[in-house]
């Protein structure tokens, strides 16, 4: 059921760790120009799984570029402790879908890159990658170059090499989205077991609701383009370590609810497309 | 592919390669009286390379094969490695500065599709005949191969990744040395390999005109003479050069972008 926009730790802006503040995204000028992103407004609370739901073209991606600072945001801006975010910057660690990962470096390289990057030395560097590739259990694969390893184990690198920053927040461009269904729910059990020992704030775009209701203290159901907030919803699973709770009622019964808004949105991005 | 059909294509090769030896040799054997075609336009291969070993003894023109293939490789090797530490240079910067790419563009662009040999004559006149013009010649035709190429190498990086390393915390240095570098250099390979072939023909373009050593300069004058032995000689020994500078030049890139094709 939609959560009544006061309860939710995700609202609280004393204790928001990130917040966008009535940005909105228009690309292009004149007749051309297309409303990506009606203004939003939403915080994320300091430990907070906030998933991004909704069809394809609805801006999603774009309010999390706008966070990472790979784009600006047209109006209104997006803060991180209070400080409008001005680029992207070592304290906000993003993970890709796929092919970000650097292909002529193995898996240990890839992962000590940001903490060289942010001045640390090489054995320091080293040492940093080495624990957070165990992390993730690709230890004995460390020598081996991305294109040796399975998607799988790809977004695992793009992970350890996310959190090899010691990011504050992580955001997670639907990370998942290219692997099989066995490896993605593996997976998620992975990162809901980092993300409850590490309690970073996350940012996590996906398609799949049940990974959402899965993972997620906060669910944003967002609107075919332009991109409006349309329904939130507060799953209680992100603390569970149980994979079993995607059989239980509740689980099912928010399924099917998000399901039902996000069909009405889809089949609106859908004439949307016919329209263009 | 499975190693049996590999297998295969390696002996078809053989095979075919097999077949033109035995085509050359049949229509310059001698059966019946004369052969098919005669030795004056086509000797046999015993012939030619019965040659190859006089040469080798005895050299052509009082300078020894040998001498003659090092001028030959020392004006491409000296030509092609100036171009690329220049040209790939270039292109890198013109790829990463948009002003520099805006001021270097129109030169290249407008040399490009330009026959390059054609300027030989006009570089003779400017540098004599001496080795400045052919090493000159090969350098104005690969310059904008390469420096194009690894203009465009830099232009293809993926996005992600540079987003990726930015949101790591990585410097504009950093991005440049450890991801758009390595990134680019599938690329720049590749161009290198297809400038072999195009400076191995501007170097036996250059060999024709006004000089007195060299593997193409060899066949040209042994062509005036009609000692077609030699000239065959010449051109099996050219072939067989840019056939090893493309396996070098593989080796390399196997080695140095093993990634290379390959995404993850």
């Amino acid at each position: 059921m939609p959560e009544p926009a006061a309860s939710g730790a995700a609202h609280d802006s004393a204790r928001a760790k990130a917040r966008f503040e009535a940005v909105s995204k228009r690309f292009g000028d004149g007749a051309d120009a297309v409303q990506a992103l009606e203004p939003i407004t939403l915080d994320l609370a300091e430990n907070a799984f906030v998933c991004l739901v909704g069809p394809s073209g609805c801006g999603k991606s774009t309010l999390l570029n706008i966070m990472a600072g790979f784009e600006t945001a047209t109006t209104g801006r997006a803060l991180m402790d209070g400080v409008p975010v001005a680029g992207p910057d070592p304290k906000r660690g993003v993970v890709f879908q796929q092919g970000a990962l650097f292909t002529w470096m193995n898996v240990l390289d890839n992962v000590a890159f940001g903490p060289l990057a942010t001045g640390k030395s090489k054995a320091e560097a080293a040492r940093i990658a080495a624990h957070h590739v165990e992390l993730v259990g690709l230890t004995s694969f460390a020598k081996r170059f991305p294109y040796e390893l399975s998607g799988g184990m790809q977004q695992r690198v793009g992970i350890a090499r996310a959190l090899a920053n010691d990011p504050e927040i992580l955001l997670m461009d639907e990370p998942f989205a290219a692997l099989d269904a066995q490896t993605r729910e593996l997976l998620q059990e992975e990162i809901k077991r980092i993300w409850q020992e590490t309690k970073k704030t996350v940012l996590w775009i996906t398609h799949s609701i049940e990974e959402a209701i899965f993972l997620a203290t906060d669910i944003v159901v967002m609107s075919a383009r332009p991109g409006r907030i349309k329904a939130r919803f507060a799953p209680r699973f992100a603390a569970s370590t149980d994979p079993g709770v995607v059989a239980s009622v509740e689980f099912g019964r928010m399924k099917a609810e998000i399901f039902a808004l996000l069909r009405e949105e889809a089949i609106a991005a859908q004439s949307q497309e016919a329209v263009r | 592919m499975s190693g049996a059909r590999a297998h295969r294509s390696r002996w078809l090769n053989l095979g075919s390669f097999a077949a033109l030896l035995l085509f050359w040799f049949l229509i310059t054997a001698p059966i019946g009286e004369k052969p098919l075609v005669p030795p004056l336009f086509l000797p046999s291969p015993m012939s030619v390379a019965q040659t190859f070993m006089t040469l080798l003894k005895n050299g052509y023109q009082g300078k020894s094969l040998a001498y003659h293939l090092g001028i030959s490789l020392f004006r491409f090797g000296l030509a092609f490695a100036l171009t690329v530490a220049v040209a790939v240079p270039v292109g890198l910067w013109m790829g990463m500065n948009a002003s520099v790419k805006a001021v270097l563009d129109p030169p290249i662009e407008i040399t490009r599709p330009m026959p390059k040999l054609a300027l030989l004559p006009l570089l003779i006149i400017w540098f004599g005949i001496g080795e400045v013009a052919k090493i000159v010649i090969i350098v104005v035709a690969l310059f904008p191969i390469l420096s194009i190429s690894a203009m465009q190498a830099v232009r293809g990086v993926g996005r992600r990744k540079i987003q990726a390393a930015l949101a790591l915390g990585a410097s504009r240095t950093m991005i440049f040395r450890r991801v758009i570098f390595p990134a680019s250099l599938p690329g720049i390979f590749t161009s290198i390999r297809v400038s072999i072939g195009i400076g191995v023909t501007m170097l036996v373009g250059a060999e024709m005109i006004a000089t007195t050593a060299g593997i193409a300069y060899m066949a040209m004058s042994a062509s005036d003479f009609l000692l077609t032995n030699v000239v065959i000689v010449g051109v099996l020994i050219m072939a067989v050069l840019g056939y090893a500078l493309d396996l070098v030049a593989r080796a390399i890139e196997n080695r140095v972008v093993h990634w290379g094709g390959k995404e993850g």
